[in-house]
């Protein structure tokens, strides 16, 4: 076997993949600033945060087209097609959660200037996020390392993120009859939603790692089939 | 009307020189089978062990066992020339006899079996074969010519038409492809696909990308160094070898870092 061969070829996979996995980096960073946005409500640093996802949009659009770049011109095949393909499907979880992450500072200014409801739910909510970061970068680390075992264990992290998501609904029943504590309930009950969300889409980068590891697919948990 | 081709444990040998060593795969039929592997890793020479072309060279000689629907094409009393016209062969560059017009091209099938045909017939099976060749319409009008003063890819579809004129059950391409532009490469890809439905397809290539369009299954060919033999490292769908080769070697040649 001959060393140097598709020298180009193969530094330009590799600093795609760091491209890509970079991503998650920036995702992380909108998603504490997000958090501190609610836990602050502070108006301000959300618009920066929503006018910052344009950096997120910037690097997947750039990814993406160099990868499909790879596509046309190398005939990737076997792992390094797996890897492509994989990292098609990060872009667009990145894509995803920075959107979400401009979803909830969009809804800050609702929550409006007066003290939070329910300080509790607040405080699951940020829970829920700084959860939501670890998975983040645990689904990172997973994908660099072709860790499968870690990359599973997402799963099981992302529960915690669920919980808290079912313990916010539940506070949000029981804010009382107020139609302003109501508002605000419903409003961080969506904030959360897009919190688990964003946990989700960690947890299919997970799944993509097992797809570069094995090349097989399969979902972690198969939500419409909880027991199958 | 397509044939099972069954290879058991087959080595080649030239003089002391052991170019295949132990190879068992079974070329199914309604299948294209490429071969793969970097050169002289021994595909072209197992391909031509397959109609016993190899013994036309000196000193060659087959161990193992290779089946067609269950019959030794090595056992005793079987006659080289029987065995070549069941699994016929299509070479790397277009070969028609030069001094012979497109007609006559495609009936030396017959006409060199030994096969006594009436015009009529010979008519019949020259259209049909030129039609299956994806060439009648282009050289329907001009029979009568020298085969040589066609295109390189339309002289290659004529000896894919000379090639199955004698109804073969077994169609062995060797790099039929390696001298020919890309849009004559994709027509013969094409007609390849087609064949299958009729004719049991083993294609030699050196084209990744051909063996991946055009063929079911690929098995990839490797050896370890220079001099010594090649082996059949893996065999197994063509999806699957261009996806998720279980083999370090073959993701290696597959994804182009040796080779």
């Amino acid at each position: 076997m001959s060393e140097g061969v598709r020298v180009e070829y193969q530094e330009e996979l590799e600093r795609l993949e760091s491209s890509a996995l970079g991503g998650l980096d920036l995702v992380s960073a909108a998603l504490g600033r997000t958090l501190e946005a609610i836990e602050h409500q502070d108006v301000e640093l959300a618009q920066l945060v929503i006018a910052d996802d344009d950096r997120i949009d910037g690097r997947y659009l750039e990814v993406h087209q160099s990868l499909i770049a790879l596509l046309a011109t190398q005939s990737p095949v076997a792992t390094d097609l797996r890897l492509i393909s994989a990292l098609l499907h990060v872009l667009k979880n990145v894509e995803r959660m920075g959107d979400q992450c401009v979803n909830i500072c969009k809804l800050i200014p609702l929550t409006g200037n007066e003290p939070p409801a329910d300080s509790e739910m607040v405080k699951r909510i940020v829970a829920m996020g700084a959860q939501t970061r670890t998975l983040i970068s645990q689904a990172k680390r997973s994908f660099e390392e072709r860790n499968v075992e870690m990359a599973r264990d997402l799963v099981r992290q992302d529960d915690v993120v669920d919980d808290l998501n079912r313990e916010c609904f539940h506070l949000a029943l029981a804010i009382g009859d107020d139609a302003d504590k109501r508002e605000w309930a419903m409003t961080m009950l969506l904030a959360a939603r897009a919190i688990e969300r964003i946990g989700d889409n960690a947890v299919d980068i997970g799944e993509q790692v097992a797809f570069v590891v094995t090349g097989l697919f399969k979902e972690f948990e198969d939500a419409s089939h909880p027991d199958g | 009307m397509t044939a099972l081709l069954e290879v058991e444990g087959v080595s080649v040998r030239y003089g002391d020189f052991q170019a295949v060593q132990d190879v068992t795969i079974t070329i199914e039929p309604n299948k294209v089978t490429a071969l793969i592997g970097a050169s002289g890793c021994g595909k072209t020479t197992f391909l031509r062990s397959l109609n016993r072309m190899h013994e036309l060279t000196a000193g060659a000689r087959v161990e193992g066992e290779i089946t067609l629907d269950g019959q030794d094409i090595y056992a005793k009393g079987i006659d080289p020339v029987r065995v070549r016209r069941l699994v016929g062969m299509v070479f790397q560059a277009p070969n028609p006899f030069p001094t012979m017009s497109v007609y006559e091209n495609v009936a030396a099938g017959l006409t060199l079996n030994g096969t006594k045909a009436k015009k009529s017939e010979k008519d019949e099976v020259v259209e049909r074969s030129l039609r299956r060749a994806h060439l009648w319409d282009e050289v329907k009008d001009r029979l009568g010519k020298h085969g040589s003063g066609l295109s390189g890819g339309q002289q290659q579809r004529l000896c894919i038409a000379r090639a199955i004129a004698v109804e073969p059950e077994v169609l062995l391409m060797d790099e039929p492809c390696s001298a020919l532009d890309p849009v004559a490469t994709l027509a013969i890809e094409d007609l390849i696909r087609e064949l299958k439905n009729r004719f049991t397809i083993a294609i030699v290539t050196h084209n990744m990308q051909q063996a991946a369009r055009a063929s079911d299954v690929t098995a990839f060919f490797n050896l370890e160094e220079t001099g010594k033999p090649g082996r059949l490292v893996e065999v197994g769908l063509t999806e699957t070898i261009f996806t998720s080769p279980s083999e370090q070697a073959t993701e290696d040649y597959v994804s182009g870092r040796f080779g």
